[in-house]
């Protein structure tokens, strides 16, 4: 399992800067960065090297922020795999809150993560399909 | 039950009598103020029903004899005054003598009494300190029932929830979007105040609340809120309160002489009409107040309570007559923009409300600073949210309202009795 850290931003020139700054000075390491925004609003999603600390740092800068558990689901790279991935959610009756992908160059796979509620239950449904989950340290 | 039975089941012929003996003593004390002085002059009062012969007094006139045009005693008899902040103009200033200031505490404490509070409770005050009323008002009330009382003042909730439970509270006044913002510091030290504290009772009031609000507070803290109304100009809190039956607050008709008028023609409406609450003061002597506007809405209840007191009751204040908005065309008052928006969990404090004008249109924005307790980190929740607030507006004022999400430490920070609702319309013709 790794850690998601979502930031709530306003849509204004600037602000996205403002976060990598925080996260520079508290010596941070981004490992994915996504942005989301609807309008006026948005969220950053994010995968750091030591999120409680990002956390922190973050709050201290008055931002918002939110911390959730992810998956990281290593699949192979080839066509339908993804579509496959999905099909077992649904067939599973697991809501899947967010979800994206990279590859992962030295295994030839991609890295599939997972953000949803209902962990051990995913965790069991991708074991018992042989889908393995990765740790961050194994992709850094 | 009673903190005083003999006054709080009074009859009514027999209030009346006490009634029209404090008037006279109170217009007599009145005339030695240099605006009443004249208007009072040729005076004579036979009957209770001779009050209404007499001119209003309003905030404006306040202002206009700042600072001691309607002190009615000599400087060296008040011992403090309390100030309403002023926007525009002077503030306005009520003086109090050393009488003034105990009668004032027996009220809230008589208040306080009737929801079932005793001398064995402890009671912490979460009220401001100061110039505002609030906070001092209780606590004089609190010291005067023999509680053990902690002026901890306002915020600080970590600091809050460590008196409580050090010291078992039992009993709270708060402002209503504290109390909500209150648990969430309790979930954050994954507390139940249910559980882990001794709270019984809480006294809410000072801003605007719905009912729906007030059970909100009672369930989640697993206590009884009271509402509680008061203005400075008549003393502070302790004017009109709830008891157990919380059905309406009870307004004491042995200190306040109470008239509900047509806020447009001054016509004194019957009980059971709603109109603006008009008060004269009774006991007071450093500051006596005759035919006082309160400006605020509210109906008379006069059917008996089941509590046994005599006093009748006010409704749930409703908003402020000189505060009504009209939004293309629609009267909406700000204290229904305010209460709608206050429902939703997680919001609290943390908002502000501009009208302006667009392409010859009027427009309400609500602005509202995202805290961790409305931010799960997914887009669509906020987005959601953000569509209840319009379709909630939408169905309470007949406008749809823009709606923005900013990030905290965005809006300005307010203190005690805040004005959420700016009105930029005014700013933009001048
Ligand atoms: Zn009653």
């Amino acid at each position: 399992m790794a850690d998601h850290l979502s930031i709530f931003l306003e849509n204004k020139p600037g602000k996205l800067e403002k976060v990598t700054h925080v996260l520079a000075d508290a010596n941070i390491n981004i490992h994915f960065i996504s942005v989301a925004s609807l309008g006026e609003f948005g969220v950053i999603k994010t995968i750091v090297d030591k999120p409680d600390i990002a956390h922190k740092a973050l709050k201290e800068h008055h931002f918002t922020v939110s911390q959730k558990k992810i998956l990281i689901a290593a699949i192979d790279d080839r066509p339908g795999n993804l579509h496959e991935l999905l099909a077992l959610f649904s067939e599973n009756d697991i809501n899947i809150e967010d979800c994206y992908g990279f590859p992962i160059k030295e295994q030839g796979k991609v890295g599939i993560v997972i953000e949803a509620d209902a962990y051990p239950k995913i965790e069991t449904v991708l074991a018992s399909h042989h889908i393995h989950c990765i740790d961050l340290n194994e992709i850094t | 039950m009673f903190w005083e039975k003999e006054i709080e089941t009074i009859s009514s012929s027999d209030l009346k009598k006490l009634q029209l003996i404090k008037l006279h003593h109170t217009i007599e004390k009145a005339k030695k103020s240099d605006y009443y002085k004249k208007i009072l002059k040729k005076t004579k009062i036979s009957t209770l029903k001779d009050i209404e012969s007499l001119p209003f007094t309003s905030k404006q006139d306040l202002r206009d004899h700042f600072p001691y045009g309607l002190l009615a005693e000599d400087l060296t008899e008040s011992v403090r005054l309390h100030s309403s902040s002023g926007t525009t103009g002077n503030p306005t200033v009520v003086f109090h003598t050393k009488e003034d200031i105990e009668l004032w505490a027996d009220l809230v404490a008589r208040c306080m009494y009737m929801t079932g509070v005793r001398k064995h409770d402890v009671f912490q005050n979460t009220m401001g300190y100061g110039l505002f009323t609030g906070g001092l008002g209780f606590h004089y009330g609190a010291e005067k029932l023999g509680m053990l009382t902690i002026p901890v003042g306002p915020g600080n909730s970590k600091r809050q929830i460590w008196f409580m439970q050090q010291f078992s509270t039992t009993a709270v006044h708060i402002l209503p979007s504290y109390a909500i913002h209150l648990y969430s510091s309790f979930q954050e030290l994954s507390l139940d105040p249910k559980k882990d504290t001794r709270l019984k009772t809480a006294f809410i009031g000072a801003e605007p609340h719905t009912n729906a609000l007030r059970v909100q507070i009672e369930n989640l803290y697993g206590i009884k809120a009271y509402n509680s109304y008061g203005l400075s100009e008549m003393c502070g809190p302790g004017v009109a309160f709830e008891c157990p039956q919380q059905n309406g607050m009870h307004i004491w008709e042995d200190h306040f002489y109470v008239e509900i008028i047509d806020p447009k023609t001054g016509q004194i409406l019957p009980d059971g009409e709603e109109g603006e609450l008009v008060l004269t003061t009774l006991k007071r002597s450093a500051m006596p107040l005759i035919r006082y506007r309160t400006r605020d809405l509210t109906r008379i209840i006069n059917e008996p309570c089941l509590c046994g007191r005599t006093h009748r009751r006010i409704e749930r204040i409703k908003g402020r007559s000189d505060d009504m908005l009209i939004i293309n065309g629609v009267n909406i008052f700000p204290m229904q923009i305010e209460q709608t928006v206050m429902q939703f969990p997680g919001v609290g404090n943390n908002y502000r409300i501009e009208i302006l004008k667009e392409n010859h249109m009027d427009r309400i924005n609500v602005l509202i600073e995202v805290h961790e307790e409305i931010f799960n980190g997914t887009l669509s929740k906020l987005d959601q949210l953000k569509n209840q607030i319009i379709e909630a507006l939408k169905s309470e004022c007949g406008v749809t309202p823009k709606v923005k999400l900013v990030e905290p430490e965005s809006l300005p920070i307010n203190e005690g009795k805040a004005v959420r609702v700016f009105d930029m319309r005014r700013n933009e013709e001048e």
